[in-house]
């Protein structure tokens, strides 16, 4: 394997593995927060949902799933299941 | 018929809670190395169609059972372009097609998902499903677990997904060679944390093995001698993604969200991806939402324009593997009317959306969807 490539990646294994680590800092500071339920009435409304439902969710999924190389990330198979990709 | 009487007695009381419908057109054009419809040695139109019907019910059985039972359709115009008829102008309709199939395929799947909510906290779902099209059949398996912590104000979700794969192969002149198969598995971990009284923020990771024939094997590399080969692609993908979700309530009845996600594969992708969305209450029920999404990648290592003809390894000139920077523009405009009656709440959106890629391919998506809360 050439020297450039082995480092690229190295450099994208490091720069994955701070990512993972500092996000999962940000949530344990988060984890300290613990908002009552009584004063979480903004969080329940309808437009705070990340997924209006569930076939607007697969409309995006498949059409970014088959277009892009880059898949997963959101609680689905990155791949698979269909002979469009 | 007894038996079913039977059944029919001993069988639970169910609700529906709701049912959806969605219709969605794709309308893509565009050009790609991997597609021979097009003048010799030059990429190939990569137009095509599709519309794609959906419908959803969703059900509880007693107290813990949800069932959701949802049904997407997939008719597509010139999945496969045939590399065989060339000299024709790039964009015009492709003649024919490398699979009999997709002149016009329509693909269906039934997927069913079963969830149990344990106790207060926790909740596990199963899902099923099965897809169907002309040369092409494939099964998945799911399991899920979530649970609650910190008075829900930390959710923890974990799934695992398996998906079987199977399909014909195809050889460039057309011919059918067999059956081939792919394997994906998937891991999923997700955690949902509250960050402040208007502030929720999910953070996933995604890792996916797949194995087998991971191409569709119609699509064709380009060589430097103007002739066009088969794509060759290897036979095991290890895919990672993590992805980091903000949404922030805005005080004027509105709502910004962010995702962000990285992704890295062994086949040396990797790419970034962020989207914005801003949604706002104009008056009760009605709602408008604007989207911006931006996403970046980079080639596969044996990703070629000018194949060797000679050359033994692996090749692809998938415009979807290449190197490109794609952009998403558009909007949903929605109304949620409250009737109170059986009928709790009914839902009408329309939404249209313009995608448009750096290497030469524009979508233009519309959409509407229709639901009844009961």
């Amino acid at each position: 394997m050439r020297p450039g490539r082995q480092s690229g990646r190295w450099r994208r294994l490091i720069c994955l593995a701070a990512a993972v680590g500092s996000l999962l800092g940000l949530t344990t500071v988060g984890g300290c927060v613990v908002v009552p339920q009584n004063r979480r009435k903004h969080l329940a409304d309808p437009m705070m949902r990340f997924d209006d439902d569930g076939l607007e969710a697969h409309k995006r999924q498949k059409f970014y799933t088959t277009r892009e190389a880059a898949a997963g990330g959101d609680g689905l198979p990155a791949g698979g299941g269909c002979g469009c990709q | 018929m007894p038996l079913f009487a039977v059944l029919a007695m001993l069988a639970p009381p169910y609700q529906i809670d709701s049912v959806r419908f969605r219709f969605t057109q794709y309308d893509q054009r565009g050009v790609g190395y991997q597609s021979a419809a097009g003048p010799v040695g030059q990429p190939g139109s990569e137009w095509e169609t599709v519309q794609q019907p959906q419908a959803e019910v969703v059900a509880h059985v007693g107290e813990r059972i949800t069932e959701r039972l949802w049904i997407p359709l997939d008719v597509i115009t010139a999945a496969s372009p045939d590399h065989s008829v060339y000299g024709l102008p790039v964009g015009a309709a492709p003649p024919d097609a490398v699979t009999t199939a997709s002149r016009v395929n329509t693909a269906g799947s039934l997927d069913t998902l079963t969830t149990y909510r344990w106790d207060r906290a926790t909740e596990l779902s199963f899902r099923a499903a099965l897809h169907l099209e002309e040369p092409f059949e494939s099964w998945s398996y799911g399991l899920g677990a979530t649970r609650s912590f910190a008075e829900d104000n930390t959710v923890l979700g974990v799934s695992v997904n398996q998906v079987v794969d199977w399909f014909d192969h195809f050889n460039l002149d057309g011919r059918r060679n067999g059956r081939v198969n792919r394997s994906t598995t998937n891991v999923n971990a997700t955690l949902t944390q509250v960050l402040s009284p208007y502030t929720v923020a999910v953070l996933s990771y995604g890792g996916t093995l797949q194995l087998g024939t991971l191409g569709n094997t119609w699509s064709s590399v380009l060589l430097s001698d103007g002739s066009r080969g088969e794509e060759r692609l290897p036979r095991q993908r290890l895919r990672n993604a993590l992805s980091l979700r903000v949404a922030e309530w805005l005080p004027w009845n509105g709502a910004l969200k962010l995702y962000y996600r990285a992704y890295l594969d062994d086949w040396s992708a990797h790419a970034h991806t962020i989207e914005a969305n801003l949604l706002q209450r104009v008056f009760r029920g009605l709602n408008v939402r604007a989207e911006y999404r931006v996403h970046w990648q980079t080639a596969v290592r044996f990703y070629t324009e000018a194949g060797d003809p000679l050359a033994s390894g692996y090749r692809t000139a998938d415009s979807d593997l290449a190197h490109f920077v794609a952009q998403t523009i558009g909007g949903t405009i929605s109304w949620d009317l409250e009737l109170g009656g059986r009928v709790r709440d009914v839902h009408v959106d329309l939404g249209y959306e313009h995608y448009f890629r750096s290497n030469n391919l524009t979508v233009d998506i519309a959409t509407c969807g229709f639901g009844l809360m009961f």
